[in-house]
């Protein structure tokens, strides 16, 4: 994103939009930081600019990765759907991506709010590729791993992303040691991060990984997000 | 993505705060069909069932993503009511509380496929914005919503410059899957004004 100099009149409503805090006013101009921005685009389609002074950037490699992971309207080329993720469990009861006896995790890095470089994806994929967790194949994360899957390619690694989501399942086995893994980063890294577990109902509508969870140390909130069962795979022509 | 999972609030205030995601399943019923016809259908029934927001219509023609956000049990219920007998065959979502959504689910006779659990936020948490802003910026899952710009309304209210409904009305404007709850917005800006 960039702001044209000459039209901006200093009024800072990009300023107070930005939820990366990336603009400021110097000498009542609105500055972007271009080391922060992660070209969101919120300012360009939310500020009003009274004077279309805020104008979309045509960005190169590798800057132009930092769009797809932060900008809402974005289509990642690979998932085919708007936003930083994939379809994950909610279409669950059409694709059974997650089967019974498997466990989904998303760590979203960077989230809520606060924003990550992609080298911090290495402080999980580093651990977690070896423990032999299945990456979501349609994560836009999972492209952007080395050939070994160990850490993000060299030339995006210091890109600045909204957030990047880590998407992989693993057999119900191996939960505990993936939790082990979430927790060991909280002390190395230098953003936030969200953590989510994705798990197939039981009969009578139990959740068989609560208990794991909570024997762990892990807080459930009270709050999820729930498929209720409704899809089908084909849909006849009515 | 994630999307509305994560949430933050207390359990009563989430009483109050449910979204409804319909999807398409890539490569197995969005290029089916009247998918588009029925994805049409089921922005309808949202709509028809008082929603506190909702994606626009110009999305539901477009989008593999149909959300909505309503305010209490009863207009969720008789949302999954209506699309279970429509029957449309497509992947629904239902964010909110556990045990409210099982009820739910009991009442309809749902069998529901998987859950999608929050364990909250993790690392340097020093970073965040304050818990009561962050239940406010949650709400748009993409997280659009600058703390910066709940502060900004927070003033302008307390100057009496706006209403606590307009200012909902505006913090709303940059999450486009009309996932923010304004109604619970307007709650959480009460007490913090």
């Amino acid at each position: 994103m960039k702001i044209i100099e000459e039209r901006c009149i200093g009024c800072g409503n990009c300023v107070i939009i930005c939820p990366v805090q990336a603009i400021e006013l110097v000498d009542n101009k609105a500055v972007i930081d271009k080391d922060i921005c992660v070209e969101c685009s919120v300012c360009y389609r939310n500020a009003n600019c009274p004077t279309n002074a805020i104008k979309p950037s045509r960005l190169k490699w590798p800057r132009v990765v930092r769009n797809p992971f932060s900008d809402v309207i974005s289509i990642h080329k690979l998932t085919g759907i708007p936003g930083r993720g994939t379809e994950e469990m909610k279409t669950n009861d059409i694709t059974n991506r997650f089967k019974d006896g498997e466990i989904g995790f998303s760590i979203e890095i960077g989230r809520p709010g606060v924003g990550t470089f992609l080298k911090n994806v290495n402080y999980f994929t580093e651990q977690l590729t070896p423990l032999g967790v299945e990456y979501e194949e349609k994560s836009p994360v999972t492209a952007l791993l080395k050939e070994d899957k160990l850490e993000i390619k060299e030339e995006i690694e210091d890109e600045r992303v909204l957030s990047a989501i880590i998407e992989f399942k693993v057999p119900i086995e191996k939960v505990k040691q993936v939790l082990k893994i979430i927790k060991s980063v909280e002390v190395k890294i230098d953003t936030v991060y969200t953590v989510g577990v994705i798990s197939k109902f039981k009969g009578g509508n139990e959740i068989p990984i609560k208990n794991v969870l909570k024997s762990e140390g892990f807080e459930l909130r009270a709050n999820a997000k729930i498929n209720i069962g409704l899809g089908r795979k084909l849909i006849e022509d009515t | 993505m994630t999307h509305s999972l994560h949430r933050l609030g207390q359990k009563d205030d989430l009483k109050n705060d449910y979204v409804i995601l319909a999807m398409l399943a890539a490569n197995f019923n969005d290029k089916a069909p009247n998918a588009r016809k029925k994805m049409v259908k089921i922005g309808e029934i949202m709509k028809n069932n008082n929603p506190v927001n909702i994606m626009t219509e110009k999305a539901w023609r477009i989008s593999s993503v149909i959300s909505a956000t309503f305010d209490n049990k009863m207009d969720v219920k008789n949302v999954l009511k209506e699309l279970k007998e429509a029957d449309l065959g497509i992947s629904i979502v239902v964010e909110g509380l556990i045990n409210e959504i099982k009820d739910l689910a009991n009442e309809l006779e749902l069998n529901l496929d998987s859950v999608h659990l929050s364990l909250g936020n993790f690392g340097k948490k020093e970073l965040l914005a304050p818990e009561n802003i962050l239940e406010i910026t949650s709400m748009c899952g993409h997280h659009c919503i600058s703390p910066q710009s709940v502060q900004y309304y927070i003033e302008l209210i307390q100057k009496e410059k706006i209403s606590l409904e307009k200012a909902a009305e505006k913090l709303a404007k940059p999450c486009v899957c009309g996932i923010f709850n304004t109604k619970r917005a307007i709650e959480i800006l009460k007490q913090l004004i």
